[in-house]
């Protein structure tokens, strides 16, 4: 009991965040090369090498931190994207932890990074970080409801909340041809959710580096490798809401799974690199006046398909 | 033995330079931006190594030892064409731009290897000022408000709101010279609420912009315009850079400043490179109207900007061999940054365009004495600093706003030696500074 619903959960999921993390930076790095930029020697050793930089580095003090919630807020973003993780089922058997109201997790998670990430700007009592946190506030309001009301429409044909059914429910048709403005929009709420290209508001280069701009040494590995971990939970939660999940034929189900993941991270690494970042004021009105009424009619499109 | 496999680990990643840039630095950035295994990082504390490229003048030194003491440990300096401060006499000082890459790789590994000690802080580790605080919540005001702890005034909701109601705390800090989203060393009192720049004073102009050689010779003799025309297409591709970086569009910016330092650019790539411009969305998702100059203001800067404002000021025009080859200003109607940057872009083909049809025709300026450079006119006097322009620009922008805005501006003035004397010769570099600075005062 304990194994199977503790042990090998906790195992299942540490394994796919760490790999996948590690992944996330050798695709990037493999992009980068492709599109001309200035390449690593080894891009399957540039991840190893920059951790072990970061690791021997000092972390670093500003004046008057709140010494507990800006060492606690990398870890707390890395534990939001294993929860995350753990509702994603990569078989009908290999699911770390079946919710019936997995959907519902998800969506919270999505409004604690909110939390989290504001926590990390302002606690670092600095400047650009502050900036960086208000401005991930409204980025977080904005996508949040977008998200809801995209997930909502998933739900609606699996008559469920649980990943598991919702996958279940793809069996004829996978969620993305059935609901077309499903995945696109869910893929901006990916880019929010982790602050990544051209929704990387809070981390931002105009800022030094934003909610990030002054930590250095291990908290730096460990918001890093947060960033990455939530990119893979997402990329978990993408693959079972609208690509099948699991399903596939020849293969095994969570080769699947872990293929559907691996090309949803390289579709937001590439977005990452090819679209510059967009202005916080553009981005809030895209995202309440275009988004959130394409979110609308998606729900819609999805409950009529639904009664069809 | 793990200890040493790390750091042996360590010595491979990428090098993070955090660059402070001095007077005339930027070659040294260029180049180490074109470098694969150097990374040129946005904060000190994301750096391991502090490159001080051009000399600082004194005055900015009490910032440059801020700025170093912020790196994380273990550090070390590297200070290319310019004095290290006092305290690190010892530290390593490369005057090469062609040896800087090689130098910094080493210092790095040296570093992580433990073979070279961790640079000394130079200032106390205490707060700039003492602790005042006072009263219940220990900050020094009544109940939760008021008080100067650490001598600077806690955030307090002290003025209007600029934009649309929502009025958040103000907050004033002092930014620059050698905040790396800044032109090399402009420095800032700026007022924030949130992300809204409520008021901006300049304090320190942004250093002169050394130009080719060859602008300084069209004032004396005529010169071949295919050459003037590619040396400001140049001097365009390399801003272009900056502001590409910024959009965070690392590709497109490496792309430009390739093209940059080709030793002949194509006009064909620079197209292939506009309409990759306009397919990403940077004019779509990174401008939004904003920084829009008055015509007054637009003269005040002069060259692109005010072409881009709508003024027909450009003194080609009033060359005869410029006008035998079919030279007319090209014009913009907004004004703001996106009217500037499809300025700048339109400029760039024009100049290339010229320097091919100029090349086949052998043709030469005409007219003496004055030249359009791609900072401004230079008639009777050289383009002067406009950086108080700002003051009264960038209030009421948000940050991303007032820094792509910003971007956009070429508002430092031109100094008064060419960029290959700098180059050339390690004492001019620091006797420029020492000039400008002069004149500046």
């Amino acid at each position: 009991m304990i194994v199977n619903e503790l042990i090998l959960p906790v195992i299942l999921v540490t394994v796919v965040l760490v790999v996948g993390a590690y992944l996330v930076a050798v695709i990037d790095e493999a992009i980068a090369g492709a599109l001309g930029l200035p390449r690593a020697a080894n891009a399957w050793m540039a991840p190893l090498a920059r951790g072990a930089w970061l690791l021997t580095q000092q972390a670093n003090a500003t004046e008057a931190p709140d010494w507990r919630a800006w060492r606690l807020a990398p870890a707390l973003y890395l534990a939001l994207a294993a929860i995350g993780l753990a509702v994603v089922p990569f078989s009908p058997t290999l699911i770390p932890t079946d919710l019936v109201t997995g959907v519902v997790l998800w969506g919270s998670i999505e409004a604690l990074a909110t939390v989290v990430i504001f926590l990390h700007g302002w606690s670092a009592n600095t400047l650009l970080s502050l900036i960086g946190a208000y401005r991930y506030v409204a980025l977080g309001l904005s996508y949040i409801l977008i998200s809801m009301f995209v997930l909502i429409g998933v739900a609606l044909p699996a008559e469920s909340l649980q990943f598991s059914q919702v996958v279940a429910s793809q069996a004829e048709l996978w969620n993305v041809i059935r609901q077309p403005l499903g995945l696109p929009l869910f893929l901006i709420v990916g880019l929010g959710v982790t602050f990544w290209g051209p929704l990387n508001l809070a981390d931002s280069r105009d800022l030094a580096g934003g909610t990030a701009s002054a930590i250095s040494g291990p908290p730096r590995l460990v918001w890093n490798l947060a960033r990455s971990a939530m990119l893979v939970a997402f990329s978990g939660a993408a693959a079972s809401a609208f690509l099948g999940g699991w399903l596939g034929p020849w293969l095994p189900g969570p080769v699947w799974m872990l293929l559907k993941m691996l090309a949803v991270l390289a579709v937001l690494l590439l977005i990452g690199r090819l679209v510059p970042r967009v202005q916080p004021e553009r981005c809030v009105t895209l995202m309440w006046v275009v988004l959130l009424p394409l979110s609308f009619v998606d729900l819609i499109w999805a409950g009529v398909e639904a009664l069809w | 033995m793990a200890v040493s496999r790390l750091s042996r680990l360590a010595a491979r990643a990428r090098v993070p330079v955090f660059p402070a840039l001095g007077m005339h630095g930027e070659p040294a950035l260029h180049r180490l931006a074109l470098t694969a295994g150097i990374e040129l990082v946005d904060s000190p504390r994301h750096a391991s190594l502090l490159l001080v490229a051009g000399g600082v003048p004194p005055d900015r030194h009490a910032a440059l030892r801020r700025v170093h003491d912020q790196l994380p440990a273990p550090f070390a300096t590297l200070w290319y064409r310019s004095e290290p401060l006092i305290e690190l006499a010892g530290a390593t000082r490369v005057d090469e731009l062609d040896a800087l890459p090689e130098a910094l790789t080493t210092l790095h590994r040296e570093l992580m290897q433990g073979q070279r000690g961790s640079s000394p802080r130079l200032l106390p580790d205490e707060p700039p000022n003492p602790w005042e605080g006072l009263g219940d919540d220990g900050h020094g005001g009544e109940g939760m408000m008021g008080g100067v702890p650490y001598g600077r005034p806690m955030v307090m909701n002290m003025t209007d709101d600029l934009r649309d109601g929502l009025t958040l705390d103000s907050l004033t800090v002092t930014l620059g010279p050698f905040l790396p989203m800044l032109p090399p060393g402009l420095s800032a009192e700026v007022t924030l609420q949130g992300d809204l720049v409520y008021a901006w004073t300049t304090q320190d102009a942004p250093y002169p912009t050394a130009l080719g050689s060859v602008f300084f010779r069209a004032l004396q003799e005529p010169v071949p315009i295919a050459e003037l025309e590619r040396a400001r297409a140049r001097h365009h591709l390399k801003r272009l850079h900056v502001a590409l970086r910024l959009a965070g569009l690392e590709r497109l910016a490496l792309q430009a400043l390739r093209l940059a330092f080709e030793p002949r650019v194509e006009q064909e790539r620079v197209t292939k490179l506009r309409r990759r411009l306009g397919r990403s969305g940077f004019f779509r998702l990174t401008t939004t109207g904003q920084g829009r100059l008055e015509q007054g203001q637009a003269r005040r800067v002069g060259g692109v900007a005010a072409r881009a404002a709508g003024l027909e000021e450009d003194l080609r025009g009033r060359d005869a061999a410029y006008r035998r080859l079919g030279f007319t200003p090209i014009l913009q109607d907004g004004g703001d940054t996106g009217a500037r940057w499809r300025q700048t872009l339109a400029e760039i083909d024009q100049s290339l365009q010229l320097a091919h049809q100029a090349e086949r025709e052998g043709a030469h300026t005409e007219v003496i004495g004055s030249v359009e450079t791609p900072c401004g006119p230079w008639g009777e006097h050289r383009s002067e600093d406009a950086s108080r322009l700002l003051d009264e620009l960038l209030p009421g922008l948000e940050w991303d706003e007032a820094l792509s805005t910003l971007a956009s501006l070429d508002l430092a003035a031109v100094s008064e030696w060419p960029q290959e004397t700098l180059q050339g010769s390690t004492e001019a570099s620091g006797n420029g500074a020492e000039s400008c600075e002069e004149r500046r005062a």
